[in-house]
């Protein structure tokens, strides 16, 4: 492991954007340990490196030469990463499955969502879909805590005068159990075009069963440790 | 600016926007006007994707971002957080090193035992 860390961070110290002068390398102290004792190659056969914003020149060790031979290809490291076509093809995308009986309804929607828009991946953008498909089965099992099941309401409106429409979670759930999850997680969704496709990712269903065997979808990993209802 | 150089500046722009020069001037006066209002904004919006990058990373690891930068910082590894991003993205196993060496520095304050709130019966 220090190994590790060591070949890592003298990988770091080689870049000319992280050091703060290349010339007075053994006066401020990178990483706590002066550079000239840890990075002395044995061999003498350094390469020059000019770089024109620099005045002095950057003194490369003989192992890392190989990175800054090419430098002809795009910029890896200097220019955030956005990704490309082929980086989020849509029948690549991962499926999860995941048993909504007695579950919290907020702590389930909420990793729901989490998954869908792909914030738990470090390949995370806010403007493309890098997100994973999320089915629901068991729906109508749903919990929720505290007297919710007879005094959350659902409101509608149908535009008109008059035209509101108020329903408890429980005939919610006798009528169209689906609606309570999609209703949920839609509202921890994005709002927007990209929001709305996101939503069509989500497959909810009443019952064990769900028509997507082909996807072989995996469990949901959930982190969170109260989402199962306490009795 | 003369009629040409604001139609130049208006390609691309909605419905009259680009063609009649009275709505064209406005559009690209606010344009320009946001154009220089988010030359500064683009800074702080990419120091934020790559937080949320990082802690993406970092949480696939079971360590959240602010535990991470802390054990950074009490290492002196003055890695930015744009780097930081580009190696959780291409270079995961660096990156595990790199999370393993903040957890050892701060391995957060949990460990520290919160006492459990006597009043709350059920947590329901």
């Amino acid at each position: 492991m220090a190994v590790n860390c060591a070949t890592s961070s003298s990988l770091f110290i080689s870049k000319p954007s992280n050091k703060p002068s290349p010339s007075s390398v053994t006066t401020t102290p990178f990483l706590g340990f002066s550079l000239a004792a840890s990075t002395k190659p044995a061999v003498q056969s350094k390469r020059l490196f000019k770089i024109c914003c620099h005045d002095k020149p950057a003194v490369i060790p003989a192992e890392q030469q190989w990175m800054f031979d090419d430098l002809t290809g795009p910029d890896v490291w200097n220019k955030t990463w956005y990704p490309k076509a082929k980086d989020h093809i849509p029948t690549s995308k991962t499926w999860y499955v995941v048993d909504a009986s007695d579950k919290i309804l907020g702590r389930l929607a909420s990793t729901i969502a989490i998954h869908i828009r792909g914030k738990n991946l470090a390949t995370y953008t806010p403007s493309v879909d890098m997100g994973a498909h999320v089915i629901v089965v068991n729906a109508e099992k749903i919990a929720v805590s505290g007297k919710k099941r007879t005094l959350k309401l659902y409101r509608r409106h149908s535009g008109r005068p008059g035209g509101m429409t108020v329903e408890t979670f429980d005939q919610l759930q006798k009528r169209v159990p689906e609606r309570i999850i999609e209703h949920a997680v839609r509202g921890m969704l994005p709002k927007g075009r990209l929001g709305r496709s996101l939503f069509t990712h989500l497959k909810v269903y009443t019952g064990p069963d769900h028509p997507h065997e082909a996807q072989q979808p995996k469990e949901l990993p959930i982190r969170d440790k109260r989402i199962t209802k306490q009795t | 600016m003369n009629k040409k150089e604001v139609f130049k500046l208006a390609k691309g722009f909605r419905g009259r926007a680009k063609n009649c020069i009275r709505i064209a001037r406005e559009r690209v006066e606010k344009a320009l006007q946001y154009s220089y209002r988010d030359r500064r904004n683009k800074k702080r919006d990419m120091r934020s994707l790559w937080i949320q990058r990082i802690n993406a990373g970092t949480r696939q690891h079971g360590v959240n971002y602010g535990n991470f930068m802390h054990g950074l910082m009490k290492e002196n590894i003055q890695l930015n957080r744009k780097v930081l991003s580009e190696i959780s993205m291409h270079e995961p196993y660096s990156f595990k090193a790199l999370v393993d060496v903040s957890h050892s520095a701060f391995p957060g304050n949990k460990a520290a035992a919160a006492p459990k709130k006597e009043g709350l019966a059920v947590l329901l």
